[in-house]
């Protein structure tokens, strides 16, 4: 395979690109910040540690896909707008190898910058909170991890598809805005746009699980969120205000969600893959 | 054997634009060949589809004997490619280019050794990418080409950035490696390089290969005269050489008389007349470069030019060989 060659050549190169680092580094103060301040604000009692996991994840639902973007949205259309691609084409590779050998060079930085955030959290939940809740902890980094994966499979999905840096960004940041940002609020929301679809527009009366699969379909965020929820015991939901899993459908469980996630991990890969094979790079 | 095989060849972008059209066109192995042309005739893009970087929309292509659309890894293994137009990796060192091309293709470098044959220091070697200036990266893009013992070198506007004592080191290299059997495809604007490095060549206007030779027959084949420089005492009063037959142009400047001409059998009538005249102390006799001929074929006003259908037919004959 000379996938091999592809990846040893460009994470000598995306790992000194500043940039990734920066964004990493961001993600890992945010995380010290918020752990401290639910250290600081739990006034009755001692603080608990899951109150600032749950801080965590929704830290990373917004800034982990950043990471993933930036870390990867210029891997292949970058070098097709400077020629580079034209050297790294020359070699014996094919082009699926290019685009493999960008996805696993990209998602290794990317995971790397990321465990230095866990490892800076990990010493934090040691040193300042009271139980270490070790399996959530670690449930909820492998998740943040796959999450960030199918981002980057994103991004290099966009940057083998589009011939410029322009359009690597404006995909990139479309694909961001539409299913990050607006899912925090819940007027805005995907699933509110596909409510409002289904039920109002087309009248079908479609309960609420349907509409989260949907949603959980078409979003990778939506599904590490509804994955991260099976993560932590059903006390904690309550005092969060979520139903707890064994009150929906099985469609809509955290396990589906977290196969869901895998195929996002797939998906826009091959898609890159195949649209790049028939890509004219002059 | 051959190196380069086209037939029919034709790339249309957009439906609209035809970038190559219909070009047939044969290297063998073990010739420089020289792809001449000026800018935008297409050259690049026969080059992009010899790699299978850019798909033909009609014909067929083989590069050593493989098709590029089924087998561009085994192409490319066994060709060093310097493409046009390509940046290299700001962030990496020169070594570090030369090593990544070497594992690539599964060859051990010595990267010191090759990087001082393109005229890189040990201490260039060592700089990141981004600090080089244009012509250092045209010597560490041609170094990379070399890497891999390939059978077929592909080197596209190799001097674009190059001084005079690049350009000339370059054609050196080139021949080098052509001497040790290599074929080389090189694609160039400028007539000068490749009239002195290269066995044959292809003049390509317009997407259409309209000339193709050694570049003797090409001179022959347009029987193209040259010029005659006489020095001579003095300047007689009424001079006639534009009746002499095959006379094209007459310039005095001071005692030198020269008289470009369009058949260089004639250059001797020239003298004779001169001879009779007034008393010769100097002939100078060039025949005509190349340059006269890429010119003929690749201004957009050829169709103005007074000697063009002879040429053209002259052309003809060397496309049909």
């Amino acid at each position: 395979m000379s996938v091999r060659a592809v990846v040893a050549k460009d994470f000598l190169d995306a790992r000194r690109a500043k940039i990734v680092w920066l964004v990493g580094i961001h993600y890992t103060l945010l995380i010290a910040l918020f752990f401290l301040y639910v250290r600081l604000g739990s006034a009755d009692g001692p603080p608990d540690l899951l109150v600032a996991l749950w801080n965590m994840v929704f830290v990373g639902a917004v800034f982990v896909p950043a990471i993933a973007l930036v870390a990867a949205y210029l891997s292949i259309a970058g070098e097709r707008e400077s020629g580079s691609i034209k050297h790294l084409l020359s070699t014996p590779v094919s082009r699926r190898d290019v685009v493999l050998g960008k996805y696993v060079s990209r998602a290794g930085i990317v995971a790397a910058s990321l465990v230095l955030g866990f490892a800076v959290a990990a010493v934090l939940a040691v040193a300042w909170f009271d139980s270490l809740h070790t399996a959530v902890f670690v449930q909820i980094a492998a998740l943040t991890t796959m999450y960030a994966l199918a981002y980057v499979a994103v991004a290099v999905g966009i940057s083998a598809v589009t011939a410029s840096r322009s359009r690597a960004m404006a995909g990139a940041l479309g694909f961001y805005l539409m299913t990050n940002l607006v899912t925090l609020n819940d007027d805005i929301s995907g699933l509110a746009g596909i409510e409002y679809v289904l039920n109002t527009v087309l009248g079908l009366g479609i309960g609420e699980d349907p509409i989260q699969f949907v949603g959980m379909l078409t979003n990778p965020t939506r599904a590490y969120l509804v994955a991260t929820v099976g993560v932590f015991p059903d006390g904690l939901l309550e005092t969060m205000d979520l139903p707890a899993p064994d009150t929906l459908s099985w469609y809509v469980q955290p396990e589906i969600a977290v196969v869901i996630l895998g195929l996002w991990l797939l998906l826009p890969v091959l898609v890159g893959v195949r649209q790049f094979e028939r890509a004219n790079i002059s | 054997m051959t190196a380069i095989r086209t037939r029919n060849l034709t790339k249309r972008f957009d439906e609209d634009v035809i970038a190559v059209d219909g070009l047939d066109l044969r290297v063998e192995a073990g010739e420089v060949f020289g792809f001449l042309g000026p800018n935008g005739a297409g050259k690049s893009t026969v080059i992009d589809m010899l790699l299978d970087f850019v798909r033909p929309t009609e014909g067929d292509v083989t590069v050593l004997g493989n098709d590029p659309a089924i087998d561009a890894e085994r192409i490319r293994r066994q060709t060093g490619v310097l493409p046009e137009g390509a940046s290299l990796y700001a962030r990496l060192t020169g070594r570090e280019h030369v090593e990544w091309i070497g594992r690539a293709n599964g060859a051990t470098v010595d990267a010191d050794a090759l990087l001082g044959r393109v005229g890189l220091t040990r201490d260039e070697a060592d700089r990141a990418v981004g600090g080089y200036s244009k012509g250092m990266r045209r010597r560490l893009a041609l170094a990379m080409a070399l890497i891999g013992d390939p059978e077929l070198l592909i080197l596209d506007e190799p001097s674009a950035g190059l001084d005079p004592t690049g350009m000339r080191e370059f054609r050196e290299i080139v021949r080098a490696e052509a001497d040790d059997g290599r074929t080389v495809f090189f694609s160039s604007h400028i007539l000068g390089e490749v009239e002195a490095v290269c066995d044959r060549i292809g003049i390509l206007n317009d997407g259409h290969l309209v000339a193709t030779g050694t570049p003797d027959e090409l001179r022959s084949n347009l029987d193209l005269g040259g010029t005659i420089s006489v020095d001579v005492a003095r300047v007689p009063d009424d001079l006639a050489l534009d009746a002499i037959g095959g006379v094209e142009e007459v310039t005095v400047d001071e005692t030198t008389i020269t008289a470009s001409l369009t058949d260089s059998t004639r250059k001797i009538d020239v003298v004779s007349e001169l001879d009779e005249r007034t008393r010769v102390l100097d002939i100078t006799s060039t025949g005509t470069s190349l340059e006269r001929l890429f010119e003929t074929y690749t201004s957009s006003e050829r169709e103005e030019l007074p000697a063009t259908d002879d040429e053209l037919t002259a052309a003809r004959i060397g496309v049909g060989r």
